[in-house]
């Protein structure tokens, strides 16, 4: 078959030729999907450190948010941070806290899980489309690690494994909110799959009535008489609200649902837990973080992004060391191609101290990624990177810290693409 | 609630929104036909529009000008799409009004394919695939094409090539002649 037959059958085989779509009747429909996207904060600086390369999380709500929250996703997931600066509060609490955490709790639905022995062990807030939503966790007695589940299995025959026991599960309750349809978030929910069945009940919280799903578990190995996970949802001025909790019965949901306390901002803010410190000031953690680590002359603290309202030091300690990193491979790789061996030599020394960054070491006890700029450091003389008795090139290794993403792609390639097509879309 | 801060620096507001309202009116029924045709359902098609239209609204000065931001706008829609399938399906209220619309005038059944060219396509690796549309149903020339996926032009001339090399090769293994040069194309899509 020639070219031009060939192009002719796949052309007369569009689905939707151009005349189709000229005679869809949707112009109001795309005015109103235009005007809500204009509405919506624009950033129209471009360019590193503009909204395009700030993370727009997309809304996993509900059953992901679930799955991340209890998976070793969970691991990563940001926290609220305290700053303590003295000053006194609305309940004579000498606390006073920054006013992006202030902001923080203004746009939450200010609850706290008032039973007997629990606190708050975590809460986030990330940005979606429709708005702020957010999530905390409460617990009781000892933290409540994160799990690394393993699923196994496929559609209705998935089965998790690596879940905590059922005794410290059921001392951990976790609450999302988020602005949206109460009937919406249902829906969905009911087509989550139910490896049990559906039982859905009616419980009072607040002053209004939760729709709980009493049969939550996904996975078929999960949930029997005794150890249950259960979701309520209910809505507040605009806002979809989700209890989840594994008990052991529907009276000791119901129990938790009433510990369920509206409190004021001081008393929210005050429950926060002290050990998170800080996301209300990202330049302050930037600045604490880079003790002790040589940076190129063309570093600038504002080329480390902030990754959102909230986050771990972990995150924050890798766009940090990241960031410094990539742009040294930036300088080692630029003096390599041009023979500017004086260049070659600070980098590799610079990135040699990275065994001694106290950031690094702070991280090397809850994770893995100091492990990898170490080794990128230590072959950096070799230019080599030896792999399962393979010799790769290192700099793609060094790629993959995430330079590209920061906008300081090291590879000719990407930063090609990168000069033509500007960074690239932020992650999901 | 609070609103998020990152308001244009480079563009004022109002410029901002009249690049954006050119690119959207001009542009907008092109998007949602690429998305369309590379989408299982309609409802999806609205989400890969909206998702895409939002990037440009958020990286307006990153979007370039003239005839360059139709290609732009394509190399974010198929980033979106690819998101789109790894991620869940995203069903914000920002579409709702657009995927009623898709869903009640376009028909639910799938689109006729009597010369098998879909089924063909469809059998093809996502590249290939991808490069015979935009070709073929966006009516790019190979040069824009290469701009949509980030290659050379030089490299999508060739794969483009090999690409249609594959199609017929299928399209021959489905007709199931088994002989001459048929075979020999058959064979060629089996590699």
């Amino acid at each position: 078959m020639k070219t031009e037959d060939l192009e002719r059958q796949l052309k007369a085989a569009n689905p939707y030729p151009p005349q189709a779509l000229t005679a869809l009747e949707i112009a109001a429909a795309e005015a109103e999907l235009g005007e809500a996207i204009v509405a919506g904060p624009a950033s129209a600086g471009g360019g590193v450190g503009a909204g395009g390369t700030k993370r727009s999380r997309r809304s996993r709500w509900p059953r992901r948010i679930g799955l991340a929250m209890a998976g070793g996703l969970a691991a990563i997931v940001a926290a609220v941070v305290l700053v303590f600066s003295g000053g006194g509060g609305e309940d004579g609490s000498s606390r006073a806290y920054a006013a992006e955490l202030v902001r923080f709790a203004e746009a939450s639905p200010l609850l706290l899980l008032e039973g007997p022995g629990w606190r708050v062990q975590n809460a986030n807030e990330q940005r979606s489309r429709e708005g702020v939503e957010g999530t905390m966790e409460f617990v009781t007695g000892k933290p409540v690690p994160y799990e690394t589940i393993q699923i196994t299995g496929t559609g209705a025959d998935e089965r998790a494994s690596g879940l905590l026991p059922a005794a410290v599960r059921q001392r951990r309750v976790d609450l999302w909110w988020r602005p949206g349809s109460l009937s919406e978030v249902i829906g969905i929910q009911r087509r989550n799959p139910h490896p049990h069945g559906q039982d859905w009940r009616k419980l009072p919280v607040l002053g209004t009535t939760a729709a709980v799903d009493t049969r939550a578990e996904f996975y078929a190995n999960l949930g029997r008489p005794g150890d249950r996970r259960m979701t309520a949802f209910w809505s507040e001025d605009g806002y979809v609200l989700q209890l989840t909790a594994w008990v052991p019965d529907l009276a000791a949901f119901e129990e938790r649902l009433g510990w369920l306390t509206k409190v004021g901002t001081q008393t929210w803010l005050d429950a926060m837990p002290a050990k998170v410190v800080k996301a209300a000031d990202h330049d302050a953690a930037v600045r604490e973080m880079l003790k002790g680590i040589p940076v190129p002359s063309s570093f600038e603290p504002s080329k480390v992004p902030d990754e959102g309202l909230t986050a771990t030091r972990y995150q924050v300690g890798t766009s940090v060391t990241a960031t410094v990193s990539c742009l040294w491979f930036l300088q080692w790789a630029q003096a390599r191609r041009s023979g500017d061996r004086p260049a070659e030599l600070e980098a590799e020394r610079a990135m040699a101290t990275s065994r001694r960054w106290p950031i690094l070491r702070e991280m090397a006890k809850d994770g893995a990624y100091p492990l990898t700029i170490w080794q990128l450091a230590k072959e950096m003389p070799s230019g080599v990177w030896i792999h399962t008795g393979h010799r790769h090139p290192l700099l793609p290794r060094a790629e993959g810290l995430g330079c590209a993403r920061l906008g300081l792609p090291l590879l000719p390639r990407k930063q090609k693409l990168q000069r033509e097509r500007g960074p690239p879309l932020p992650p999901r | 609630m609070p609103e998020e801060s990152t308001l244009t620096e480079a563009l004022p507001r109002k410029l901002a929104e009249q690049r954006f309202a050119r690119l959207y009116s001009e542009h907008g029924r092109e998007i949602l036909g690429y998305a369309l045709r590379r989408c299982s359902e309609p409802e999806d098609a609205a989400d890969v529009v909206a998702e895409t239209f939002l990037t440009a609204w958020r990286r307006l000065a990153d979007v370039p000008l003239g005839g360059e931001a139709r290609l732009w706008l394509f190399g974010t829609a198929r980033l979106v799409i690819a998101n789109q399938r790894r991620g869940e399906r995203r069903r914000g209220r920002l579409t709702e009004q657009l995927r009623a619309e898709l869903r009640r005038q376009l028909p639910a059944e799938a689109p006729a394919d009597p010369s098998g060219i879909l089924e063909a396509l469809s059998a093809l690796e996502e590249s290939d695939r991808e490069l015979l549309m935009l070709v073929g149903w966006e009516e790019l020339t190979p040069a824009q094409a290469a701009q949509v996926l980030g290659i050379t032009a030089l490299a999508a001339r060739s794969r483009l090539h090999r690409a249609r090399r594959r199609l017929r090769a299928r399209l021959a293994e489905a007709e199931g002649s088994g002989c001459g040069e048929n075979e020999l194309e058959a064979k060629e899509a089996r590699r």
